[in-house]
């Protein structure tokens, strides 16, 4: 029996609703199968006014012991520090945040907004919002860099806009079922086990990427092609799973011939949206991209995307995801 | 940022991401306050961006109605930039939009609504054991039917747009996707084992057809007894329970309503204008005012901020909107009690007007009987208002009403889709323009008005339902749709008002409401609870 608190800063409720459209474990197996015991959540909870409340102090004063405290969306410190754009139970929500991180075994922060601002954090960034324990990619955030749980962890990052509903629900198994210890983290908090592989990892179009055949239209353009040369496609730069585990069981965003937002990275959304940024790859000279896949140079990106257009076959110029 | 400093903070009144202050006066409540607790500004951060940068950004707003965002985001491009839409890209866009409310009716149904029909306070009933053993939250058997299998229709969405909830597929001039012939198949598939397995086998008790043949009040009573199954279905025992306990009595609200229509035919709907839109809707749009109907003209909305945390001293059309905040702390001294702005619509003859927007909403604009051919024209719910009033029984029932109805519709949409043909056309990006788009999310009117100048946003304005619905007062102390519906509403148990609980949840509206409950008479306090919406 492990005991979750799940509350929401300025969030949108996403990653909730990619919650709830898990299976294996779905979120009724969670409560019955696994004895996670939700004391309370936004959407979810039971509990009404004086007995919700009464939840949160008696976590806060240690009077109940809290396991896991969930936390979604940003902590919200405007105007002036004083957390006032977001109120819940009389109070400022950041105020709540610090009593129940502090109270918490183990604290988890669900999708980019509670690992590092994500897009309410953008420029000008109005709720001065920021992350749990990063603003961006820079270590600190709300909590502070040391910052540690009563176990002594750090807040365990669970990023992406959404988080994919496996992402949660396997770490909260993972934590109801004694295996803590297996959840290694990276170097910005999130499990190696999701984030150490690529967007690209299975991403059915990564043999039109090794021979550099780029997509040239959406639509009926995407049966054929990469994404990475002309639609901003993030999936060589972005640690995540989401062509290993897809999404809603069937498909992923480059899949669909959508590129990949970058959005499991501190940066999202990336440069800060600017004129002639979305959906439009970033280049050198008009022809080079700017980014090129992590760990690689642009020396050797162009002597080895020469190669690999000399060497492409005839098919992968031709569709290939064909009615 | 120290930890020690988190700890000190000014105390405010306000509690949750919505409050809802109420005054109760012998048992029924006379006045209402609705205060939406949260800020994070998406308006001002688009500003200055890329003009599609409100295609990533607006879903982001309502996780729960990310699609809905997307949808209207893109229209508000395609008019803007005069984009031409292949027939394939409108029918995705409609499946996809379609496949998002599919979700959220029984989600928001059994999650969030009737997990109250187990209150304590209708153990009285002689069905109360049965809505125990139906609702009762995890445990419950349609609570966990309901809950699991709303994640199926969102597996269509996730095959056309790659994800559900925040994908960004849909472009001006088209979708991103090219469907294969296997995603249109499988598609087909999940859509059937969710009609299956829950909408005609759990919801309903008969086919899609037979409760679509329900045209009147006297329809759906006489189909509640028609036979066993649709006597024991979780829709024939919720119009009985409901009857029982009284939700046919409360409720009611502003009686006016707004839709601004969604779903396009694709032959109408090639070169989006905003002039255009309203003939080639398919869920129709229109305003329902004093019992009579009016075509929708977006140029009729305003914002009013007088009771919201903005500057601003007039209403204000959204193209040329503002969203300047200020201090709560600041904003209580001027009178001020809410984040969401105060949308009006300026109803011909009657003038500025608060209207709910929602599926009762979109059935009264249905209830139109001047309709082309491709629309949706439907006489349920305008008689059911007519004979008994609205309420949060017909407001529900006018929701779950839509799942047969959409399903249907998206039925049609696949079979209509030719794999063949084009789903995108390359649009010209020009500079400057101005750009409306809208759509019904499953809780209703949700619309984008947007400037570019420059090739940047130079102003976005999003109005969404929950603005509609939980706005509070005007400057003409005209209470918002909430807050009227609260009014009149009984309070069997002062210290523990269900009743609140399901006027303000009878509206979905996207918000954690908080509410309090005061004595009219002694100002005392009676007892405080949170109203499980969403955020």
């Amino acid at each position: 029996m492990s005991s979750v608190l799940w509350l929401q800063g300025g969030a949108c409720s996403g990653n909730t609703m990619s919650f709830l459209n898990a299976e294996e474990p779905n979120v009724v197996d969670l409560i019955v199968d696994f004895g996670l015991e939700l004391l309370w959540h936004p959407s979810l909870g039971l509990e009404l006014g004086e007995n919700a409340q009464k939840i949160f102090w008696d976590c806060a004063r240690g009077d109940r012991p809290l396991d896991i405290f969930v936390f979604e969306g940003t902590v919200i410190e405007a105007p002036d520090g004083s957390g006032r754009y977001d109120m819940f139970a009389d109070r400022p929500m950041k105020d709540w945040v610090i009593d129940l991180a502090n109270a918490a075994s183990i604290v988890v922060a669900i999708g980019d907004c509670a690992c590092w601002g994500g897009i309410p954090a953008m420029e000008p960034n109005p709720s001065d919002s920021t992350g749990l324990q990063f603003h961006k990619r820079a270590k600190g955030g709300f909590l502070g860099p040391d910052w540690t749980s009563k176990a002594g962890l750090p807040v365990i990052n669970i990023p992406g806009c959404p988080a994919h509903p496996d992402w949660i629900t396997q770490i909260l198994v993972a934590l109801a079922t004694g295996r803590t210890a297996d959840i290694a983290l990276d170097d910005l908090h999130r499990p190696q086990t999701f984030f150490k592989t690529f967007t690209q990892t299975g991403c059915t179009r990564v043999q039109f990427f090794e021979y550099k055949q780029s997509t040239l239209s959406f639509g009926e353009g995407t049966r054929t092609g990469c994404l990475f040369y002309e639609f901003g496609c993030r999936g060589p730069m972005t640690h995540s799973p989401c062509n290993r585990i897809l999404w809603n069981r069937q498909s992923s965003k480059t899949r669909a011939g959508m590129p990949c937002l970058g959005c499991t990275e501190p940066e999202f959304p990336f440069f800060d949206l600017n004129k002639g940024t979305v959906f439009k790859t970033q280049k050198v000279s008009g022809v080079i991209p700017k980014e090129v896949p992590e760990g690689a140079d642009h020396l050797t990106y162009m002597a080895h995307a020469s190669a690999a257009r000399i060497a492409a076959p005839s098919w992968s110029k031709e569709d290939m995801f064909v009615v | 940022m120290t930890s020690t400093d988190l700890f000190v903070s000014p105390l405010g009144r306000v509690e949750g991401d919505l409050d809802v202050r109420v005054t109760i006066t012998d048992g029924v409540v006379t006045s209402a306050w609705t205060e939406a607790a949260m800020f994070r500004g998406f308006e001002m951060i688009l500003r200055g961006k890329d003009p599609q940068a409100g295609l990533i950004v607006t879903p982001r707003i309502c996780g729960i109605c990310g699609g809905s965002h997307l949808y209207k985001a893109c229209y508000a491009l395609d008019t803007a930039w005069k984009t031409h839409v292949p027939h394939n890209a409108t029918l995705i866009r409609n499946i996809a939009q379609a496949c998002e409310t599919l979700q959220s009716i029984p989600r928001y149904f059994y999650a969030l609504f009737a997990v109250d029909l187990v209150n304590k306070n209708y153990a009285k009933s002689k069905l109360y054991d049965e809505a125990v053993r139906r609702f009762a939250p995890y445990v419950g058997t349609a609570y966990q039917k309901g809950v699991v299998l709303s994640n199926k229709p969102v597996e269509v969405y996730a095959l056309f747009g790659g994800q559900w909830p925040h994908s960004s597929f849909m472009v001006p001039g088209g979708v991103m996707s090219a469907p294969t012939l296997s995603d249109i198949t499988r598609a087909t598939a999940i859509l059937n084992h969710w009609r299956d397995n829950w909408l005609e086998a759990e919801w309903l008790g008969c086919s899609v057809d037979r409760w679509l043949e329900v045209k009147s009040w006297e329809d759906m009573q006489e189909w509640v007894e028609e036979n066993e199954s649709q006597y024991n279905s979780d829709c024939g025992f919720f119009i009985r329970y409901c009857l029982d306990i009284g939700l046919d009595k409360y409720g009611a609200g502003v009686g006016n309503y707004l839709a601004s229509g969604t779903y396009f035919e694709p032959s109408l709907y090639e070169n989006p204008t905003v002039e255009g839109r309203n003939a080639a809707l398919i869920g129709r749009s229109g305003v329902y005012a004093g019992g009579q109907h009016f075509e929708y003209d977006h140029l009729r909305v305003s914002e009013d901020v007088t009771h919201s945390y903005y500057q601003g001293d007039r209403p204000l059309h959204p193209w040329d909107g503002e969203t300047i905040p200020i201090d709560p702390a600041e904003g209580r001294k001027q009178g001020k009690y809410s984040w969401a702005k105060s949308p009006r619509y300026d109803v011909p003859t009657f003038g500025q007007v608060p209207l709910e927007a929602g599926p009762l909403a979109r059935r009264m604009a249905a209830g139109n009987p001047d309709h082309a051919e491709h629309q949706d024209y439907d006489p349920l719910f305008i008689d059911m208002v007519d004979k008994l009033g609205p309420s949060v029984f017909v407001r529900q029932m006018a929701r779950m009403h839509e799942a047969p109805k959409y399903l249907k519709w998206v039925m049609d949409w696949l079979s209509r889709i030719d794999l063949h043909d084009s789903f995108y056309t390359k649009p010209i990006e020009p500079l400057s323009g101005k750009g409306f788009g809208g759509t019904e999310a499953a809780r209703g009117s949700l619309q984008d008005w947007i400037v570019i100048e420059d090739g940047k946003i130079a102003n976005y304005q999003v109005v969404t339902p929950t603005a509609w619905n939980i706005g509070p007062r005007d400057g003409q102390e005209t209470l918002g749709p909430i807050e009227q519906a609260l009014v009149g509403s009984p309070i069997v148990d002062m210290e523990d008002p269900v009743e609140l609980g399901h006027v303000a949840r009878s509206f979905d509206s996207c918000l954690v409401c908080t509410v309090h409950a005061y004595d009219g008479k002694t100002g005392r306090e009676l007892s405080k609870f949170v109203v499980n919406g969403m955020v």
